[in-house]
């Protein structure tokens, strides 16, 4: 196992440069993981109701518009604001209220009566907080007019009592996400997205410096003198490769396991294993084609930092792919990175994993294996082209 | 015999690399390989250990067919390439003993080889140094401690001196003497024909890819029809005198050039004191004089016409 030994040799004299990958690596992720603690993704699954700010002039004092702003308040917040326009305009602009409700005077007698009374509104056009509060008030009334309706000589007082306790039930929300358990993939999302740039780093690093040493002329015929089969040679050679790249991505999903280890026991953790394992495989075929192309070993990190970093910053590793223009997108489409990134923003996001859920993500896989087969393929296209030239 | 090449031919386009070589070498030989650079000396090694192909021809080593897959026989077999082939990542001691692991398995036997070839070329103050610290003589030796140490019967050797300071480069020739005498059978090549002189038993001399002659150094030597070169540097030489002294007994040539001159005289009675007597009786100044035996360069100039190193 003397080609064995003498790759790890290889490895370990270009380890320092590699290990600043890994550093670095190592500290992003750590940034991100104690920005990411006590963030509260908890409360993603409670349901606590919203409360508006809401303005309430009343011109009439009676038991109906009292019981009203009684029940209102359950899901507004009363802001007081001096009854004059300019005064409510500005609340309104500057979002100090989000709705303005008016009881004209006369307004509870005139409903009593059954005539045609209407509450003055002034609100934010088109927002949520809107339909919200005319929702409630609209319950209100309407509960009111059928009571007035069909209860000849009612009074405000009972009319108000019978409100209160109509409209006091409540439907408690529970969120649920499928039956299944919400664990937060943000951290390792973002984690094995930036994997991308330390793997395709320390690959690139790692193999090239290996595949220069071996493509010296004169090392090979000293190598292909002795009596080791070449195929031997070959073996050794492609089995130091495997144990450096697997041992590569093994250091590195140990870092996410141990530092999400809470959200780490799930299936999405699985297929972000298998995402992160084929872009080894993409970054192994790329490795080979760079280290067979490089006539100089100082054009190793050259090279590999135009690669990772040209990779990295257009296929959503560094910004994500949401911020990046549609054009930049199309480009990235023709690189493993995109795909890989892509797939991994989709495993984020799985909660279900049915065939039919996976089928995008395992698409994106095929592609990157794809990739990387393109890169082996283009290698050994130069490799023979370099060997009859 | 542990070397036979038959009619080896090789071509690289219409470029004829080697034109029908056939060579012996015998064992406890060291067989020179001399010839200026781009005579097919690398080639010629290369196709014997089957490192290229080659268009005819056949080669044998220990009497078996020489082939890419003939493991048993390149067993035997220790190269020093013409550049220095090491690998920067591993130390001297490193870079020996992994050449030597290629060839010998036990851990221990390993050990004492690689201790035994660090101590031969002389490197035992440098085992933990790396080829980049070390000076052009050193790497040679190293180089050199790569393809000898698992003690081959076979030893061939490239150009092993090229650019070496002459310190460096009569260790390694002495160092080569002694793995002769210690049974290895050496193929050496050089277009240094002092080098290959000194310490070559039998020479091939090499041109245009074809063997132009073989033998010890006094068999070439005698090939040729000089038998003395007189060098004198003089002042004032006239067409006349050049004239007069290519009539003097046995003067195969006369030639004056840059205030030397060079007479070269047949085999048979020495020239020397003839010379001397036709300066002086012509009062032509001079300052030193002195008599040579032919070299082998003077064989090549003689067969090919022109000098080694043109």
């Amino acid at each position: 196992m003397q080609v064995f030994k003498l790759c790890l040799n290889i490895i370990k004299k270009n380890l320092h440069i590699m290990l600043i990958y890994v550093i670095v690596f190592l500290a992003v992720s750590l940034i991100m993981s104690s920005s990411m603690t006590g963030t509260g993704k908890a409360g993603d699954i409670s349901f606590t109701g919203k409360k508006v700010d809401v303005a309430f002039i009343s011109e009439e004092e009676s038991a109906l518009i009292d019981g009203f702003k009684h029940e209102l308040g359950k899901i507004a917040n009363f802001v007081e604001i001096p009854d004059e326009t300019e005064a409510l305009q500005d609340a309104l602009y500057f979002r100090k209220v989000s709705y303005i409700v008016r009881v004209p005077e006369g307004f509870s007698e005139g409903f009593m009566r059954s005539e045609d009374v209407r509450l003055e509104k002034t609100a934010v056009p088109n927002s949520v907080d809107n339909i919200y509060i005319d929702l409630c008030i609209d319950k209100y009334f309407n509960t009111a007019r059928l009571y007035v309706r069909n209860l000849k000589d009612i009074s405000q007082e009972a009319l108000a009592r019978y409100l209160e306790s109509d409209l006091a039930p409540a439907a408690s929300v529970e969120m649920i996400t499928n039956g299944k358990e919400n664990n937060d993939h943000t951290y390792a999302n973002y984690f094995y997205n930036f994997l991308a740039y330390s793997l395709l780093s320390v690959i690139i690093l790692g193999m090239s410096a290996l595949i220069f040493v071996f493509n010296d002329r004169d090392l090979r015929m000293r190598n292909e003198c002795s009596p080791v089969k070449s195929g031997s040679i070959n073996m050794q050679f492609i089995l130091a490769n495997l144990l450096f790249t697997v041992s590569a991505w093994f250091v590195m999903v140990l870092l996410c396991f141990l530092l999400n280890f809470k959200n780490s026991l799930s299936m999405n953790t699985v297929y972000f294993l298998l995402s992160s394992f084929v872009f080894v495989f993409c970054c192994c075929g790329l490795s080979y084609f760079i280290g067979n192309l490089i006539k100089s070993k100082g054009a190793i990190g050259a090279v590999c930092n135009i690669v990772t970093l040209g990779f990295c910053f257009i296929s959503g590793v560094f910004v994500p792919q949401e911020y990046l223009g549609s054009f930049v997108l199309k480009i990235a489409g023709f690189t493993p990175t995109y795909w890989y990134v892509k797939a991994n923003n989709e495993i984020a996001k799985l909660t279900e994993f049915g065939f039919q859920n996976v089928k995008p993500i395992l698409s994106d896989l095929l592609i990157i294996i794809g990739f990387g087969l393109a890169f082996f393929t283009a290698a050994l296209v130069a490799v023979k082209n370099k060997r009859y030239a | 015999m542990i070397v036979r090449v038959k009619n080896l031919v090789k071509r690289y386009g219409d470029l004829v690399a080697l034109d029908h070589l056939s060579l012996t070498v015998n064992e406890g030989e060291i067989f020179g390989l001399l010839g200026p650079n781009g005579s097919g000396k690398t080639t010629a090694i290369n196709c014997i250990l089957s490192l290229l192909k080659y268009d005819k021809g056949e080669v044998e080593i220990f009497g078996r067919p020489m082939a890419p897959d003939a493991y048993d026989i390149k067993r035997d077999i220790g190269i020093v390439m013409q550049n220095v082939a090491v690998y920067n990542e591993l130390t001297v001691y490193g870079n020996i003993d992994y050449f030597c692991g290629l060839y010998i398995k036990d851990k221990n036997e390993r050990k004492r080889l690689v201790e035994e070839a660090i101590d031969f070329v002389g490197l035992r103050d440098f085992t933990k140094f790396y080829p980049k610290k070390l000076s052009g003589g050193l790497l040679r030796r190293l180089n050199i401690a790569c393809g000898i140490a698992h003690k081959p019967k076979l030893i061939i050797l490239d150009e092993p001196t090229v650019a070496v300071d002459p310190q460096s480069r009569n260790r390694i020739l002495e160092g080569i003497m002694e793995l002769n005498r210690q049974g290895a059978t050496v193929i050496y090549t050089s277009h240094y024909m002092e080098e290959v002189e000194r310490i070559c038993t039998r020479i091939m001399i090499l041109d245009k890819g074809r063997a132009i002659a073989t033998g010890t150094k006094d068999e070439l030597k005698a090939m040729i029809t000089m038998n003395e070169k007189i060098t004198v540097e003089s002042f004032g030489i006239t067409d006349e005198h050049i004239s007069e002294i290519r009539k003097l007994p046995n003067i195969i040539s006369v030639e004056y050039k840059d205030n030397l001159l060079v007479i070269k005289s047949g085999k048979g009675k020495n020239s020397f004191e003839t010379v001397l007597d036709f300066i002086r009786k012509n009062e032509i100044r001079f300052g030193k004089i002195y008599s040579e035996l032919p070299t082998l360069n003077d064989v090549f100039l003689e067969i090919t016409g022109k000098e080694l190193r043109d």
